[in-house]
């Protein structure tokens, strides 16, 4: 049994041309923005309303109320309980949706192009005249409280919340979970949610982004009859600044013991950076060739030399504030101690050696390449249009990524790592088995170890 | 709405690859996919875990590609792509900006071809420990995550290939051999037991060729072993109850049924059915255990398509605070006798249809997605054009169905009740499963 196979990789062939799809963007006389992007042959258009109350403008002893009113929105309507309002876009096949996070709340809907009036009337309908009834809040807000004992269970949960914890000083809202805490969750009432939710009812401060095949459909006329009567609501705001502050001064370990773990969850890291940075672009590329890429370094290290982990990687969460950076793995337990060694290391290395020319394009090939892939359906471009809004970037921020990538240099990777990744300040925070780990960790010269027992976790 | 009709070519290269194509010029983007049939129920006891152990290795090298650079390549030509293993079969696919289609053939075709010059026995190695990893993240340190495996172990005789999950057991991987690893590669890795879908922006003429000129020399292994008689009972027989202490803060019941094989009519009906039961916040077990009689934290009802013998299905409701087990499980129970006694109404089918098609809407707009199913239509039913008229069956689906097929599925004779309840820790085993069951992937 003969096998020929050709020895030879084949080129490329000639890329064809690629741009972002171009948008459009209008104004309604109430000042609400109307942005509108044609895809053609995409019969599923997405919708999305933006607004800007996010989760870190809210009072902290409110930490949690911007994410349940959105959850609350569809919950009832001065015209809609919540029953009929879920029924009524099901009729139509559309799926309507809102979520808050850190930066603001998005209300959206997803349905065939000849149906988008009808499903865009039943958002005009949640966002604008939500009436957050009591029962129905106290029914979320429970279930809100019975999610956070179950994401103390949750390894991947507890050390997520665990480093954001650890590497912000309280006076940062990132030092929660953007959904609240118990204490702050407790005391959610609908008056709350109802404030939290007219801070973000001005229209000037709110963007509509349709996207897909609009051929025949008049957004802007459509946008005009459902939400041009809006009128900013007593008690609106403009998204305030947001303190990121580290409160980590030097390098420490901070263990939540969780007995009988069969692995350790890792997350190595500190407060990174904002959305809005001159070196953005850098930045990405040096992530990726840290922990984007498959062949990134720590998992090429962790996982493909060593076999300590299913995946390593590492990444900036940026937002409008300063969000986390992390690198993150979960590795057999035996193996917790060399595999801070070998993270800590790769962190280093990244600052102190340039990275070699075949990693600087496999980085950078990679976000150019796949960055039409992300565009194919509306959703993502849609999600994308969002993104800008939300982070007051210029219209060309999406033509310009693809040159602006191509023109990251080595030099520019290495700065961007020498200014934005410090492991000496950098907070080591694990959820395992304290009894088979925690005495090795006091030898393993990452900084002073505390560990957060049990019984305690149980308690809180 | 009617979804645009998806034209393709449907032929077989002389050493049996079957090569479907598909043009669709709207983005820059080209999706290679492709199927092999064989998966976990391949897998004889003792060396279960295997076909996902081994699909890692095909990311291993071959003749001309090193170790881990097949990712290396696609990911620096701007493409995507993983490695998927499920009970019935094991894929691989790419997605690449369209000018880059010819490197995506070429890596597949060199692993295909030469896969044993590469493999080591410390590549070998280094992927056990990775999969093992990938047991303790996804199963073992998860709360609630040894429910996917009690569910098929408790529908599935023993002597039947779905008893086992596909992620396999530690002491299995432990014993995988070298030899094991080439015995399996010559059995079931050949072009007469592949589909490749090629579906996107390009030109089928010259695609054709370079399959050919890539895969061509690959010859066919004629003697692939044929898996014998998979059928079963329609029911399990009795109902079979667990109660399984895991570090959980709140108790949670799992149900499930052996149901109709994928691509069986009654199967697309319940389908349909379970969004009337479960697909939201306007269905019946949402509405009566989430919202109106507040005792679950959560519901989900759903089918696991599987061609050989009998699918799954499957569902659970996390029980709230200071509500005792019995009356979710009752109330959870009710409601599918219900819907086995009377037919559905028309508005609630209506909504059901209407979700139904947006949902294929949405999910055939990519390439990537009408890859796979046209793959899979080829590899399990010998029909790619059923990409074409799978939303027709659902649409068809009629009330009086979905009841029948109620009747048959949700019946106590045919039941699983899995109880996790709050241990003292530690627990040996422990985890959340939010989500469906996936099949088992190269990269998370």
């Amino acid at each position: 049994m003969s096998v020929e196979l050709v020895a030879q990789r084949p080129t490329s062939g000639t890329p064809r041309r690629y741009e972002f799809p171009p948008f459009e963007r209008h104004r309604l006389p109430n000042g609400l923005t109307v942005l509108t992007v044609e895809m053609p042959g995409r019969p599923l258009v997405s919708a999305s309303l933006i607004l800007r109350n996010g989760a870190s403008d809210e009072k902290p002893a409110e930490a949690g109320a911007t994410v349940l009113a959105a959850r609350a929105l569809s919950e009832g309507t001065e015209r809609y309980d919540a029953i009929a309002l879920v029924e009524a876009a099901e009729r139509l096949g559309a799926s309507l949706h809102a979520e808050a996070g850190w930066d603001a709340t998005t209300a959206g809907v997803d349905v065939p192009a000849e149906r988008l009036e009808p499903a865009l009337d039943l958002l005009a309908e949640m966002v604008g005249r939500p009436t957050f009834p009591t029962a129905e809040v106290d029914r979320l807000r429970e279930e809100r409280l019975n999610d956070i004992l179950q994401a103390r269970a949750d390894p991947r949960r507890r050390v997520e919340e665990g480093f954001v914890d650890t590497i912000y000083t309280p006076d940062s809202p990132y030092h929660r979970p953007s959904g609240g805490l118990r204490e702050t969750v407790e005391t959610l009432r609908p008056e709350i949610l109802g404030g939290t939710h007219r801070r973000g009812l001005d229209p000037e401060q709110i963007t509509l982004v349709v996207g897909g095949d609009l051929e025949g459909l008049d957004v802007p006329d459509i946008a005009e009859r459902l939400f041009g009567g809006w009128v900013a609501r007593p008690g609106s705001a403009r998204p305030g600044p947001v303190v990121g502050r580290s409160a980590v001064p030097r390098r420490f370990v901070r263990l939540f013991d969780r007995p009988g773990s069969v692995q350790t969850e890792i997350r190595i890291g500190h407060v990174g950076l904002p959305r809005r940075i001159p070196d953005f672009h850098a930045v990405s590329v040096m992530s990726t060739i840290l922990g984007g890429l498959f062949n990134s370094r720590l998992n090429m290290n962790l996982r493909e030399d060593k076999g300590y982990t299913y995946g390593a990687n590492a990444g900036f969460d940026m937002r409008r504030g300063a969000g986390p950076f992390s690198a993150r793995a979960a590795v057999n337990t035996e193996v917790t101690v060399p595999s801070i060694r070998e993270m800590l290391a790769e962190l280093g290395r990244l600052r102190q050696e340039p990275v070699t020319a075949a990693e600087l394009s496999a980085g950078r090939d990679f976000l150019v390449g796949v960055f039409p892939l992300r565009f194919e359906t509306p959703g993502p471009v849609v999600g994308a249009l969002a993104g800008l809004v939300v982070h007051d970037l210029p219209d060309d921020e999406l033509s310009r990524y693809r040159p602006a990538l191509e023109a990251v240099m080595i030099d520019d990777v290495q700065a961007a790592a020498t200014a934005h990744i410090d492991p000496d300040r950098a907070a080591i925070v694990l959820v395992g088995d304290a009894e088979r780990i925690a005495s090795e960790l006091e030898t393993g010269d990452f900084g002073p170890v505390e560990v957060v027992p049990a019984e305690e976790e149980a308690g809180t | 709405m009617a979804l645009p009709a998806v034209r393709f070519t449907d032929e077989r290269l002389p050493n049996g690859l079957r090569l479907v194509m598909s043009e669709d010029h709207l983005a820059p983007v080209v999706a290679v996919n492709v199927w092999y049939d064989v998966g976990s129920k391949h897998e004889v006891p003792g060396k279960t875990g295997f076909a996902h152990l081994f699909e890692h290795v095909m990311f291993q090298g071959s003749a001309h590609v090193g170790k881990a650079e097949h990712i290396a390549l696609v990911q620096a030509a701007g493409g995507t792509m993983n490695g998927t293993t499920w009970l019935d079969r094991t894929n691989y696919y790419e997605t690449m900006p369209s000018h880059q289609l010819e490197l995506a053939l070429w890596l597949e075709a060199d692993r295909l071809g030469s896969l044993l010059d590469a493999l080591s026995q410390e590549n070998l190695d280094n992927q056990r420990d990775v999969v093992k990893n990938e047991k303790r993240w996804s199963y073992d340190n998860r709360p609630y995550g040894t429910w996917n495996e009690k569910l098929q172990a408790h529908l599935f005789p023993k002597e039947h290939p779905y008893h086992h999950p596909t992620i396999g057991s530690m002491a299995d991987l432990d014993a995988a051999s070298l030899e094991d690893v080439k015995e399996f590669f010559r059995t079931y890795y050949a072009p007469n037991n592949a589909v490749l879908a090629i579906v996107g922006d390009f030109e089928p003429e010259r695609a054709r060729d370079w399959v050919e000129r890539y895969f061509g020399g690959i010859p066919a292994n004629p003697s692939i072993p044929r898996l014998g008689n998979l059928s079963l009972p329609a029911v399990i027989g009795k109902e079979r109850r667990e109660v399984v202490p895991d570090r959980v803060p709140l108790p949670r019941i799992y149900f499930g049924f052996r149901a109709p094989p994928f691509g069986d009519v009654r199967l697309d009906a319940l389908e349909v059915g379970s969004h009337i039961l479960a697909g939201g916040r306007g269905s019946r077990l949402y509405r009566r255990l989430v919202r109106d009689e507040r005792i679950a934290q959560d519901v989900t009802l759903f089918a696991l398509g599987f061609v050989g013998g009998a699918s799954i299905a499957a569902g659970w409701a996390t029980v709230r605070p200071a509500v005792t087990i019995e009356r979710v499980e009752s109330a959870f129970l009710e409601e599918l006798e219900k819907f086995g006694r009377e037919p559905v109404t028309d508005d609630e089918l209506a909504r059901a249809r209407a979700l139904v098609e947006s949902e294929e809407l949405a999910s055939l707009g990519r390439v990537e997605e009408r890859a796979d199913r046209m793959a899979m239509y080829a590899t399990l039913f010998d029909d790619p054009d059923l990409i074409n008229r799978q939303l027709g069956r659902y649409l068809a689906v009629t009330a009086d169905q979905i009841r029948d097929v109620a009747r048959e599925v949700f019946r106590p004779d045919n039941r699983v009740v899995l109880t996790y309840v709050p241990a003292e820790p530690p627990a040996d085993e422990a985890a959340n499963a939010e989500e469906i069951p996936q099949d088992e992937e190269i990269a998370a």
